[in-house]
């Protein structure tokens, strides 16, 4: 393979890598920053990865400069669909950067959460982005290990540091299935470019057996990810110990990438997948949703209680990687795209609605520095539509979301994905699915009337961060508009997806 | 006033929801909740009697239809309509509206601000999900009408408030759910959520038997249709006051609403099949409801059973399969929501006064409280049926329509199981009365109780007023809803006259088979 920086046209090519550049630019000033400044704020570094944000933004809403659809050599795509889960990401990080830092960057925040923050998105974007199998794990990894640092990020918390270590040991397991899928498909094919990986599954003669293993090795790793039973274990032991603002990062933000990512590399693999993987990934898909929901009945604590809810989450999400494989195999586009094009936009509403829940969970638990753990005692909700009736609303808001109850995003989103499932002829799915959705409402509603039937006691949380606030309250009105509207955010997402399906 | 003109329908579904936007602007001051709530359901109520005065009764279909594509290009779209049933059931609604926030005056006193503001949205709710024409928006104002409901039961409601608006919740959504798959999947047949496209489907018998099962359970546990009951009781004894009339008067009514516009006509092939079961389960509904009546030891809990009676005459009217009978079902809607709504209202202001509703705590009343003795028994009488007021009407005309029913197998045997129930109502109804307002004082606490206070009477007079009117105008509703009824109960009739017709089309099949076998 050719050097990178000698292949003609690179430096076109700069204009479609400056999303990567600037965050990880803005990372390592960050970085810097950080190791230089006084004193106890951080007000500098939380202005600094504001700009890199939105820089980042920005320029991935400008049109593509080079017109390849790949870039560094086929390292990475350069498509609609990188661009949707880009922007993603980055408004998951920045509404992350505003729940964890507030307005100036308050006191107590350690300098590291910013460039750690921004290392993670950057990964994150490389993840959707990867067209290879070696961009992809540099991009898993990058965003893996910043997220090791992040959950362990609460100062002298016992908790926090073994959730970390927890994450960091699991996390390392999961890498070490996915190489080793990754090695077995190079075995196959080769190469691990999937554009050459795709091509060698179009032509007859090949050894299956290899990219079938080799698959699922991958699907194991990614499994570990988005939190898929058999292997959400460490799920709920994170999300608790990791402070609140990184918990809602890496439900909304690591799920979504591994999510990307794992819909890039099925479509490759489909051939493989579709006959030997459909009935293990339909069994997984069930019992996720399932045990999930029926483990969250029991919690006492809210952010283990989300935590099972992702659990839930990813079932249904997966519900539709499932229809994606059969309608694409059996009736072609328009269905593929549908499916596709529900899950993309279920992710956008999960990201709305989870950081909604999360960014209150941050926010109450906020004021106290000295508190050893987070607003994450039920009873602590009790009457707090009494006392903070906007962030009780905002709350209830995103949990009827969450359940899926209309007009909320969380319905449309759900509406998206069982369409496709039925359309694929999945109908028992769905009916298990929205049986699923059912159960969930009872321990959603459940934090509601803790919040707006029950009398407060002493231990009751509250909290006050102007930034937190209105950045909730931004996203609560989101997931109702987008529970109303959500027809220009699904067009995108369908766009996004018919750039990969090919 | 094209504006108002051309979206007229809209405007009486997303009034009250201005009204919410007005109260929270203005803050959270109570007086200010209360007065707007009351001037924007007396709005609402005003504006929905433009569509009534220039409805055309003669023609079935819908009316000021109102179309903007929402998904899809258009394969979802924000469609609504009006026929002669939904314009009934809207003006119950809307009618009922300033009546149940001026019923709140005393009653709730705490979080007014928000209660007006459920109240509001649930208005609309109830409102659109009459109106809608098109399958998903139906789920989502459907879905929409459970949370408003949820708080007010779980806010303002009596002991057990949590436990009921839980199950409340939960049963509802039960029976949803499915409804929900069996709608996507009617999509997917279809390839549009269009009402209109649903029901010029062709669908197997296997597909319309689960598609029926779908849709009906989940009208059947709003109903409710017996054995899906139990919700009914614990919520409507929690919920307050204004809870309770809303609950009895207008969503109950979205039950057999659904069951009307949507499962029967969409399924006709399944509605000959569940029928009996449907007929059935209304009659053990009419007759187990007015038996645990009779016992009940709860004035409230009472009429919520009387409820469950009293909708089973409305789901064997429907299931008459007879215009006769589904305008019956129709009327009865209307009449229970009268008197039923009235009922409550009485249980409430005696409540508020005494803060019990046991019978037994009572007696005598009749002494201190003269004009509150005589609402109640006008409204008690309205309620059993008796002739001149609006009861009478509805139950006899499902009676009527049942027993004539040719489609409905033993009709005329459920026809009179059912006509016990009438005898049922008015024993345990007068003998509640009996025991609660007549004899001796008994109890000290009984006396010098206040009477009908005059916003109590303005509460109450209106509801009077309808009683009277439709049970001697019947007219006014019958005439509007006739067309509709033929119409929506079309794809159900079609298929008995097929059936039935003369020979020559029996034959057709027959000859033919004949021919195939030379």
């Amino acid at each position: 393979m050719n050097g990178v920086a000698f292949e003609p046209g690179f430096s076109r090519q700069l204009g479609d890598l400056a999303p990567y550049l600037i965050v990880a630019g803005g990372g390592l000033a960050a970085m810097l920053a950080d190791a230089f400044r006084h004193g106890d704020r951080s007000g500098g570094l939380f202005g600094l990865s504001l700009v890199t944000l939105l820089g980042a933004a920005f320029a991935y809403l400008r049109p593509s400069g080079s017109g390849s659809d790949t870039l560094l050599g086929g390292m990475l795509a350069n498509d609609p669909y990188t661009g949707f889960f880009g922007l993603l990401f980055l408004g998951i990080a920045l509404l992350t950067l505003v729940f964890g830092a507030g307005p100036f960057g308050r006191a107590g925040v350690r300098g590291d959460f910013y460039p750690v923050l921004l290392f993670a998105t950057l990964g994150m974007m490389v993840l959707a982005a990867a067209n290879d199998f070696l961009s992809l794990y540099l991009g898993l990894e990058t965003m893996s290990l910043a997220t090791y640092v992040l959950v362990g990020g609460r100062k002298g918390s016992a908790h926090s540091s073994e959730a970390g270590f927890k994450y960091l040991l699991l996390g390392g397991f999961a890498s070490a299935f996915l190489l080793f899928g990754i090695a077995l498909t190079f075995g196959f094919a080769g190469s691990t470019s999937l554009d050459v990986v795709r091509a060698a599954l179009a032509a007859p003669n090949h050894e299956a057996w290899l990219l079938a293993a080799g698959g699922g090795l991958i699907l194991i790793g990614f499994g570990f990810k988005i939190a898929m039973v058999p292997f959400h274990m460490w799920t709920p032991d994170v999300y608790d110990g990791a402070p609140s603002h990184v918990t809602g990062f890496m439900a909304t933000g690591i799920k979504a990438a591994a999510f990307a990512s794992l819909l890039r590399v099925t479509l490759v693999l489909l051939p493989a997948f579709s006959s030997f993987w459909f009935p293990l990934l339909a069994v997984l898909a069930v019992v996720t949703m399932t045990l999930g929901n029926l483990v969250a009945l029991a919690q006492t604590n809210l952010k283990r209680l989300l935590a099972y809810s992702s659990i839930a989450h990813a079932g249904y999400l997966l519900l539709g990687v499932l229809a994606l494989l059969v309608p694409h195999t059996r009736q072609g586009h328009a269905a593929a795209e549908a499916a596709g094009g529900g899950v993309l936009f279920y992710l956008v509403g999960y990201a709305v609605m989870n950081l909604a829940a999360f960014g209150i969970v941050s926010f109450l638990g906020n004021p106290a520095p000295d508190r050893e753990s987070d607003a994450d005692d039920l009873r602590g909700y009790a009457g707090l539509a009494r006392r903070q009736p906007l962030a009780a609303a905002a709350l209830a808001i995103a949990l009827f979301s969450l359940a899926g109850i209309p007009p909320t995003v969380g319905f449309m989103g759900k509406f998206y994905v069982f369409d496709a499932v039925v359309r694929s002829g999945l109908v028992p799915l769905a009916i298990w699915g929205v049986v699923n959705s059912l159960v969930s409402v009872y321990y959603y509603l459940r934090v509601v009337v803790t919040m707006y039937m029950a009398p407060a006691d002493e231990t009751a949380y509250d909290g006050r961060s102007w930034s937190s606030a209105l950045a909730v309250s931004v996203l609560a009105a989101l997931v109702v508009v987008l529970g109303i509207l959500p027809g220009g955010v699904h067009r995108v997402a369908e766009a996004a997806f018919r750039a990969i399906l090919g | 006033m094209s504006l108002v003109n051309d979206h007229l329908l809209s405007w009486i579904t997303f009034l009250p929801l201005i009204g919410v936007a007005l109260i929270l602007v203005l803050g959270r001051r109570d007086p200010a909740a209360r007065g707007v709530a009351l001037v924007v359901t007396l709005a609402d109520f005003a504006l929905s009697l433009v569509p009534f005065l220039r409805f055309d009764a003669t023609y079935g279909g819908d009316q000021f239809v109102e179309r903007v594509p929402w998904l899809f290009d258009g394969k979802v779209s924000y469609h609504l309509g009006m026929d002669g049933i939904s314009l009934v059931l809207m003006l119950l609604t809307t009618f009922l509206g300033p009546i149940v926030v001026l019923s709140t005056w005393n009653a709730i006193r705490e979080r007014v601000v928000e209660f007006m503001v459920f109240l509001l949205v649930l208005q609309t709710a109830m409102i659109g999900t009459f109106f809608v024409r098109d399958m998903l928006l139906f789920y989502v104002f459907w879905e929409a009408m459970l949370i408003p409901m949820y708080f007010i039961i779980g806010i303002w409601g009596g002991e057990r408030r949590v436990y009921a608006t839980i199950k409340f919740f939960l049963f509802t959504m039960f029976g949803s759910v499915f409804m929900l798959v069996g709608i996507l999947y009617c999509y997917f047949r279809a390839g549009s959520m269009d009402l209109a496209a649903f029901l010029s489907l062709n669908l197997t018998r296997t597909e319309q038997l689960w598609l029926f099962a779908a849709f009906a359970l989940a009208f059947a546990i709003k109903v409710p249709v017996f054995p899906f009951h139990t919700w009914l009781p614990d919520a409507h004894v929690e919920a307050p006051t204004a809870g309770s009339v809303v609950l009895a008067s207008v969503l109950l009514k979205m039950g057999t609403y659904g069951l009307l516009r949507f499962a029967m006509p969409l399924f006709p092939e399944a509605v000959e099949v569940f029928a009996p079961w449907m007929a059935a389960l209304a009659v053990i509904g009419i007759i187990y409801g007015a038996l645990v009546a009779m016992v009940q030891p709860d004035v409230k809990k009472l009429v919520a059973y009387s409820s469950v009676s009293h909708l089973g005459f409305v789901v064997l009217g429907l299931f008459s399969l007879t215009t006769q009978g589904v305008a019956g079902a129709l009327f009865v809607m209307l009449a229970h929501g009268l008197s039923t709504g009235a009922l409550f209202l009485l249980v409430g202001i005696i409540y508020e006064r005494r803060h019990t509703r046991e019978i037994a705590a009572f007696g005598g009343l009749a002494h201190g409280m003269p004009l509150y003795a005589s609402a109640f028994m006008f409204v008690t009488l309205a309620s059993i049926g008796l002739p001149g007021l609006c009861g009478f009407v509805g139950e006899f005309l499902v009676l009527f329509g049942s027993f004539q029913s040719e489609l409905l197998p033993s009709a005329r045997l459920f026809t009179i199981l059912a006509t016990t129930g009438v005898v049922l109502g008015a024993i345990y109804m007068l003998w509640m009365y009996q025991r609660v307002f007549l004899g001796r004082v008994t109890n000290e606490k009984n006396r010098g109780l206040p009477d009908l206070s005059l916003r109590e009477g303005l509460v109450l007079l209106p509801i009077a007023i309808m009683i009277v009117w439709l049970g001697v105008r019947p007219g006014l509703v019958l005439d509007r809803v006739e067309a509709s009824i033929e119409r929506v109960m079309g794809p159900v009739t079609e298929r008995y006259v097929e059936r039935t017709a003369p020979e020559a089309s029996a034959s057709g099949p027959e000859f033919a088979f004949e021919e195939g076998q030379e």
